[in-house]
């Protein structure tokens, strides 16, 4: 059919409107969704070109499934839904919409169409546009143009419109991104700074131990200083020793100087080190407990007495550890010693008030007679030996040595009588027991005159009928006696020995040896006579009471000089009933009658 | 006539002394007189007489040493040899430092005491006044 120029002229220019409308498009969705940009292409579409139906399937650019929109003319009498034309499509035209031809004859339903098929995108990426017309000669020229030109303007549209979407999408993604970040370094900044705080907190609480236990040390350190107590520890498998300062300073070492028993050894005055060996050994048994009281001996001299304590801790693996105190008592010492030099200076007054009054009377009033007596009886063998003898002179110078003599019997009798007091009272006594009273009276002086006492008590030993406070004063004056002797020692320990023990089967025997100055062989017949002394300080009472104290016992008591150092004394009484004491006086009474002998036979 | 014998003087507060020792002294060859204390020795004549004087030391009033200090005031210089019954070893080397020729512990032996005299006797007396009292007695 051929066209006037005029409905030529006239369809050009109602292609010419459409496609100024198709231009204008885009404005129309500029900025909008693919689902504005579809709608509207298909509108436009339908709208200009009279067309059955349109369809538009556009590719899910993340390769999901397909969207397919369509518009049909009102007027198409079947009606079905787009799915439906996809699926119509697909069933004429082949399954791959790249393949499809531009332009084809195809049926749907029980319809026949033309249909002209645009691609959106240079190579129909983002999906087909596909126009459908009932008639036969679709689509014309211009027809073609159209679709092509819409086809295009639609697929730029949806180009920006994904790639609109897309800058959306990362841009949301990107604050959503920033957002959880952010989040997250709010709470890592949170637990940072609550990290930081506790931290703080830590370090202060920390400080604060340390300042707190920087205290104490130093107030347990003043307070050593000020006790003059060291404390120690001692693993005795590898006598790995530590020292607290204070301890440095009582030994005089220098801080930090490694701790060795060599080293403490070179300290210890040396008549006491045998009771560092001693402790030693002691220890290596596992003993429970260590006390000692020993001396130093310092560089310059000087003398420190120390007081040690240590108790056992067991270690599970490394054997026993000793931890203990030293404390210098030195001063304490000195104190004690003044102290005692005070009594016994206020004892010696007492005794020189009393005792001693009375021995120098004593010895005076017994002195006095003797002289006369010795002389008496010298002048009377003179007169006698004279050629011819004096017998005159002779028997009145013996008449004068009874008298003396009788005077001195008068004197032994008021001595004896002092010192007899009371009668015996006789009880059954256990001479160990008593003894050990004794020991427990006089330990404290014995520790002060560094005195060693090692008893060897017998337990068994059969009781003894006997005054018990009388023999336990001949007890304590064997004792004070022995460590009086060894008063001046030095260079060997001072030990005194005190043992019990049977004596045949109806004695029992005490013994006390010291390591003493004991006395020279020629004196011991003298030892037991009263006013006889060796101590400076002594009265020579002591022995010479004791004496008559264990002849009322019917004992013995007798001295040895040792095989080494020191002298022994040593007593045994009988276990039956004490009898009337020996007096002491009839040796002078004998000598008075023995010159009454002489007198009458003159 | 007065005897040739040298007069030794007694000077002790014991009764027992005062009377064994003059018969003793007589028997060694002496003249002996006895007093019970040291005023009374002064206040005697025998002051001038004495060749010895036996001294107790401890005794009640004037004591040994006081006696002794006394006479030397009194410029008598008489050698003494002093007795006592305190047997104190301390006492024996201060009486000897202060002149006495000799201290003897009682009870002593006769030999003790003729050996102190004899010392006592032959002492060299270097003051005029001693000679001159030794030359008196001796005539």
């Amino acid at each position: 059919m051929l066209e006037t120029p005029t409905e030529e002229v006239a369809r050009l220019r109602g292609c010419l409107n459409d496609l100024v409308g198709i231009m204008a498009l885009p404005a129309l969705w500029a900025g909008g969704e693919p689902q504005q940009i579809t709608s509207t292409l298909l509108d436009a579409l339908l709208g200009m070109l009279q067309l059955a139906f349109v369809f538009v399937r556009l590719n899910d650019p993340d390769g999901g499934p397909s969207i397919e929109v369509m518009r049909r003319n009102e007027l198409l009498e079947s009606a079905d839904p787009a799915r439906g034309f996809g699926i119509a499509l697909n069933a004429s035209l082949g399954k791959a919409p790249l393949k499809w031809p531009t332009s084809a004859r195809v049926s749907i339903g029980n319809a026949g169409f033309s249909v002209a098929c645009g691609r959106l995108g240079a190579h129909g990426e983002i999906g087909i546009v596909v126009a459908g017309c009932e008639r036969l000669d679709f689509p014309q020229k211009t027809e073609r143009l159209l679709i092509d030109v819409a086809a295009n303007q639609a697929a730029m549209g949806l180009q920006q419109a994904r790639l609109l979407s897309e800058q959306k999408r990362v841009a949301r993604e990107l604050d959503q991104r920033v957002a959880q970040r952010t989040t997250e370094l709010a709470k890592a900044n949170g637990e940072l700074r609550k990290e930081i705080i506790e931290r703080r907190l830590t370090e202060e609480k920390l400080r604060h131990e340390e300042a707190e236990l920087e205290r104490s040390e130093a107030f347990l350190a003043e307070a050593q200083q000020l006790a003059r107590i060291g404390s120690f520890s001692w693993r005795v498998v590898n006598d790995e020793i530590t020292w607290s300062e204070q301890l440095y300073r009582i030994f005089e070492f220098e801080p930090g100087l490694r701790i060795t028993l060599e080293r403490i050894a070179t300290r210890i005055h040396p008549d006491d080190l045998h009771m560092l060996g001693e402790m030693v050994d002691r220890a290596r048994r596992g003993a429970g407990d260590l006390q000692y009281e020993h001396r130093l001996l310092m560089p310059d001299g000087s003398v420190k007495y120390l007081h040690l304590l240590a108790h056992r801790t067991r270690d599970n693996d490394a054997g026993s550890v000793y931890t203990g105190a030293v404390q210098d008592v030195t001063q304490r010492r000195h104190a004690e010693e003044a102290l005692v030099q005070a009594r016994s200076e206020l004892a010696q007054v007492a005794r020189v008030t009393s005792l001693g009054v009375l021995t120098a009377s004593i010895a005076h009033e017994v002195s006095q007679p003797l002289a006369g007596i010795v002389t008496n009886a010298s002048t009377c063998a003179r007169m006698l030996a004279a050629e011819p003898p004096n017998i005159e002179g002779a028997r009145e110078t013996a008449r004068r040595t009874i008298r003396d003599g009788n005077r001195a019997s008068e004197v032994i009798t008021r001595l004896r009588d002092l010192f007899k007091g009371k009668d015996l009272i006789v009880e059954s006594v256990d001479l160990s027991e008593i003894t050990r009273e004794v020991i427990a009276l006089t330990l404290g002086e014995l520790q002060r005159n560094r005195v060693i006492l090692r008893p060897e008590l017998d337990d068994k030993l059969p009781a003894v009928l006997a005054d018990r406070v009388q023999l336990q004063q001949v007890i304590l004056n064997l004792l004070r006696n022995a460590s009086d002797a060894m008063a001046n020692i030095e260079g060997r320990p001072r030990e005194l020995l005190i043992k019990t023990e049977p004596d045949g089967d109806e004695h029992v025997r005490l013994t006390v040896k010291d390591v003493g100055v004991g006395f020279a062989p020629q004196e011991i017949d003298k030892l037991f006579e009263a006013f006889h002394t060796t101590k400076k300080e002594g009265m020579g009472i002591g022995l010479s009471v004791s004496r008559s104290i264990i002849e009322r016992h019917h004992g013995r008591l007798s001295a040895t000089l040792n095989d080494g150092p020191g002298a022994t004394f040593s007593f045994s009484i009988p276990c039956g009933p004490a009898r009337d004491a020996v007096d002491p006086g009839a040796i002078l009474t004998a000598a008075a009658m023995d010159a009454h002998h002489v007198v009458r036979n003159l | 006539m007065m005897s040739q014998r040298s007069l030794v003087s007694v000077v002790d507060d014991d009764e027992s002394v005062r009377e064994s020792l003059p018969d003793l002294l007589k028997e060694f060859g002496f003249d002996a007189r006895t007093f019970s204390s040291g005023q009374e020795f002064l206040n005697s004549d025998c002051v001038g007489k004495t060749q010895c004087l036996i001294l107790d030391v401890a005794m009640p009033g004037m004591s040994g040493p006081d006696l002794q200090r006394e006479l030397k005031i009194r410029r008598q210089e008489i050698p003494i040899v002093f007795i006592t019954a305190h047997r104190d070893e301390n006492i024996r080397p201060r009486l000897l430092e202060q002149g006495a020729v000799e201290c003897l512990f009682k009870p002593f032996s006769d030999t003790a005491l003729l050996e102190a005299l004899n010392a006592a006797l032959q002492v060299n007396w270097t003051t005029g006044v001693s000679r001159r009292r030794w030359g008196n007695t001796i005539e």
